[in-house]
């Protein structure tokens, strides 16, 4: 069995070959190297902590229990970083759903529920719940990323917070790599207008 | 985008390459000529090391241990035997040979059944037929048997009374399907292939 040492220099594609062959401490090193970036990613994304790490855990227990569907001349990390948007996307796609409703959400319970759930159409204010978890996850620019359509955000964090390039983007995204260029512009143009008084 | 300030203005490419630290002569000149695109140039550059500057998140503590409990890591031990009889098999030219002559015996059995099965369908047929015949005959036998063993017990008369009132009967066919459906639960519990276990996988 390699030790901790000697997985940490091999490369994705050798460690996933050993997870084939039945090594769990190639799945133990898979989870090391991408538990950070991907758990990051969804928090950002979904905004609430204990969403994020059950996406997380949702990404890796999917993609590690089809390791042997994974293609290696593929690149791992635009493969779980896919699954992992994928989820994101999913959840956010919901919520919206429930959110987006004139009547309230056909979950809420009580009244109270039904008026807290029953949002205009294009209402995009955040919510005290955002603002807070917003100052958690620390400052205005995570405030401003919040705002952004999910798509946009996705594109923008995976790169200048990953810092994946624009092919690799598109791959993750399953985006042509036009699209993803356009939204990234468009991205860092709501930014900059969002955080336009922090310069001034 | 030229020199000239007042003729195009910095692109998307254009801002691109400046973030990744391409300093081109058309695109430095165009920016000393340009306060809106200096400015436009400042504002990205801020942006981007904001940007880069966010924290990385980590989840709790406990996380990979989450995970791994509900991974099934492969046995690698039955792997390794899969891959040791693999070997074994194309390690010589002679293990080779035996092996296609094994398989050469069974697929040349295996026309032949075919073959035989064709020319001789009415032989079959017959055959059939008489066994078919046979096996209804004897299942009758078996079951008429049965049926008069079962009426002369003891208990059948008690069993009967038990049956005749429908509120019973359900009462009873909910408790045999019960017993059914827990039967089946405990088979597939005994018949699951094992995985590896994970160490800690259930803390």
């Amino acid at each position: 069995m390699p030790s901790k040492a000697e997985l940490a220099a091999r490369s994705d594609q050798e460690i996933v070959a050993l997870a084939r062959a039945g090594e769990e401490s190639a799945y133990r090193e898979l989870i090391r190297r991408y538990e950070r970036p991907l758990f990051s990613l969804l928090y950002r994304m979904v905004r609430d902590r204990e969403l994020a790490e059950d996406l997380a855990q949702e990404t890796f227990v999917k993609a590690l229990n089809a390791i042997e569907s994974y293609r290696p001349e593929f690149k791992f990390s635009s493969w779980i970083f896919k699954i992992a948007n994928n989820a994101a996307i999913d959840h956010l796609r919901r919520r919206e759903l429930d959110t987006l409703s004139l009547e309230g959400s056909p979950h809420a319970e009580t009244p109270e529920a039904v008026e807290a759930t029953a949002l205009q159409i294009g209402d995009r204010q955040e919510s005290p719940l955002d603002t807070v978890e917003a100052r958690e996850l620390g400052g205005q620019i995570e405030q401003a990323i919040g705002q952004l359509r999910p798509e946009y955000r996705s594109c923008i964090l995976l790169r200048h917070v990953e810092g994946r390039a624009y092919e690799e983007i598109a791959e993750i995204l399953n985006l042509p790599l036009g699209t993803v260029k356009t939204y990234i512009h468009r991205a860092r143009n709501e930014l900059r207008q969002a955080l336009a008084h922090l310069r001034q | 985008m030229t020199g000239d300030s007042s003729l195009s203005h910095l692109g998307p490419d254009e801002l691109d390459a400046w973030l990744a630290g391409i300093r081109a002569p058309a695109l430095v000149r165009h920016l000393d000529a340009c306060p809106s695109c200096l400015e436009l140039v400042r504002a990205e550059e801020a942006l981007s090391a904001q940007l880069g500057a966010l924290p990385i998140h980590s989840p709790g503590v406990d996380f990979a241990d989450r995970v791994m409990a509900s991974v099934h890591v492969p046995d690698p031990f039955a792997i390794r035997a899969l891959q040791a009889a693999r070997r074994r098999l194309f390690a010589s030219r002679k293990s080779v040979a035996i092996a296609a002559s094994v398989a050469i015996v069974l697929l040349g059995s295996m026309m032949g059944s075919v073959v035989w099965t064709l020319a001789n369908r009415d032989t079959l047929l017959a055959a059939g037929s008489w066994l078919l015949g046979e096996a209804g005959r004897w299942a009758w036998v078996g079951l008429r048997g049965a049926a008069l063993n079962l009426i002369e017990q003891p208990w059948f008369s008690g069993f009967r009374s038990l049956i005749d009132a429908p509120g019973r009967l359900a009462l009873a066919s909910a408790a045999m399907s019960l017993m059914y459906v827990s039967g089946i639960v405990a088979l597939r519990h005994l018949l699951a292939v094992p995985t590896q276990r994970v160490p800690h996988a259930n803390q």
